[in-house]
């Protein structure tokens, strides 16, 4: 027990400090690239979630793992993810970007997460007729990760998906990147040739921005200090938070989630204060699995990222008690509502689905990831309706 | 084509001294301390508008994406500096562009 819960506190303080470092916020990711196409952030999604893959494919196979967080799959993921990914961009942070700002010193992320906390409640009390009227209805299938399905090696599909989608990206880079060598620079005599096709200037691309980018770091390692305090590559925290959350988290625990342990603290704190969170059926028999309402590993963790967060800007200098604009508190109350609510809904928030869930290869999270991009996609062009979207 | 945007991707940093004088220099300042992404964002595309090119639009911030989210928003529209104060604290200079 002692050593799982020091494996929760080192996984939680690294979570932390890779994503305060690397900036790694998944409504920046997705909100950037279609509000002005930049994919700084969503490289740093897109790499984090493959390396996973492929990390947990391989240990799947030989069997470092302890189980996978399949939940059946339907019209919920769409649904809840939809309200999820609306709540989060309206609320200016993922369910780990609000981790890590709680740990910067933002109130407004405090606020954001205590509102969370009253979505858990509110869902968990509606639980028994959710179920029948909403979940019963709308779910189709028995939740699966296709690693457990196919008779190919699960480190081969971990490697094929992942390389299938790295030749997704290099093709939609470079067709665009084609079309504005024809568009901007017509005059120039030497422009790529239009026999090279998409894919192959894509993976170029690709190639080149990894060489430059393990250059820069290198260069770093040379004053460790001075660069210590500086904001890191998105990349960068994707690489340790693969460390710690697919190498150390998933060989020793389960994988990362964040709003079901949040869900849990909020029963476990409502049980401390007099409410019998273990009569509700949602919080007894579903969250705590029966085992009686108290702190969890993964309870644990989720209270370490904050921590590390905190430790990360403070030596970065980036820590404040920041106090929110009063007219920025319905974006903390409702945007936290919906992340709550979003996230019991679907199930799952952005690290269980489009993290965790896409590396597992678990349908429902296929699913769930469309309707949450979905939602960061509409709340965008809203937020943005004066200047205009990009995409 | 990979273009420097990829190898660079944080605005030049301004000396203190310089961060001052620029902040008298300004056209517009609007002050974004205890706002978060994205509005800081479209506070700028927005103030820009109202600005000629060569004006100078400084945003007081102390939310630590901005200070690479900003600049990237406003894209070619002007071109951006950044002051870190050292205690959670940024401008950011953006240069109307022609």
């Amino acid at each position: 027990m002692v050593a799982t819960l020091l494996v929760a506190a080192v996984v939680g303080l690294a979570l932390g400090a890779f994503l305060q470092k690397g900036r790694f916020c998944f409504v920046n990711a997705f909100r950037d690239f279609f509000a002005y196409k930049d994919s700084r952030v969503t490289k740093g999604v897109l790499a984090a979630t493959f390396l996973t893959m492929i990390f947990w494919g391989i240990a799947y196979q030989f069997g470092y793992y302890q189980g996978f967080w399949t939940p059946n799959w339907g019209l919920t993921g769409l649904v809840g993810g939809f309200i999820f990914g609306v709540g989060m961009t309206y609320a200016g942070g993922c369910a780990s970007g609000t981790l890590y700002r709680a740990g910067e010193g933002y109130l407004q992320f405090w606020l954001t997460l205590l509102f969370m906390g009253v979505g858990y409640a509110g869902f968990t009390v509606a639980f028994p007729t959710l179920e029948r009227t909403y979940f019963e209805p709308l779910t189709f299938g028995e939740g699966v990760s296709l690693f457990t399905v196919t008779s190919v090696p699960a480190g081969l599909v971990g490697l094929a998906v992942a390389g299938a989608g790295l030749l997704v990206y290099a093709t939609l880079v470079g067709r665009s990147s084609t079309g504005a060598a024809f568009g901007e620079r017509a005059d120039v005599a030497q422009f790529t040739p239009s026999t090279l096709s998409a894919p192959v200037v894509g993976l170029r691309g690709f190639a080149h921005g990894t060489t430059a980018y393990v250059r820069g770091l290198v260069r770093a390692w040379r004053h460790p200090i001075d660069a210590s305090k500086q904001p890191w590559d998105p990349r960068t925290a994707a690489l340790g938070i693969t460390a710690a959350a697919a190498v150390l988290w998933f060989t020793q625990v389960s994988i990362v989630g964040v709003t079901g342990p949040e869900a849990r603290w909020t029963g476990y704190l409502l049980s401390q204060v007099g409410v019998d969170a273990g009569a509700f059926e949602y919080w007894g028999s579903i969250l705590f699995q029966g085992q009686g309402v108290g702190v969890t590993v993964d309870m644990v963790m989720i209270a370490f990222v904050i921590v590390g967060a905190f430790l990360a800007a403070l030596w970065s200098g980036d820590f404040a008690l920041r106090v929110p604009k009063r007219r920025r508190l319905p974006n903390a109350v409702v945007g936290g509502l919906m992340m709550g609510a979003g996230s019991r809904l679907a199930p799952g928030c952005n690290i269980g689905n489009i993290y965790s869930g896409i590396a597992e290869l678990s349908v429902h999270s296929f699913i769930a990831s469309i309707g949450i991009v979905a939602g960061v996609y509409v709340m965008t062009h809203w937020i943005y309706r004066e200047v205009g979207c990009a995409i | 084509m990979p273009s420097i945007d990829d190898v660079t991707n944080t605005p030049d940093e301004l000396t203190d001294d310089d961060a001052e004088a620029l902040l008298e220099d300004a056209d517009l300042v609007q002050d974004m301390t205890g706002e978060v992404c994205p509005y800081p964002q479209v506070e700028a595309k927005k103030g820009l508008q109202k600005l000629e090119a060569g004006e100078l639009l400084v945003q007081e911030t102390d939310h630590v994406p901005c200070t690479e989210n900003v600049p990237r928003a406003v894209g070619d529209d002007a071109e951006a500096q950044v002051w870190r104060s050292g205690d959670a604290t940024y401008r950011i200079y953006l240069r109307k562009q022609a």
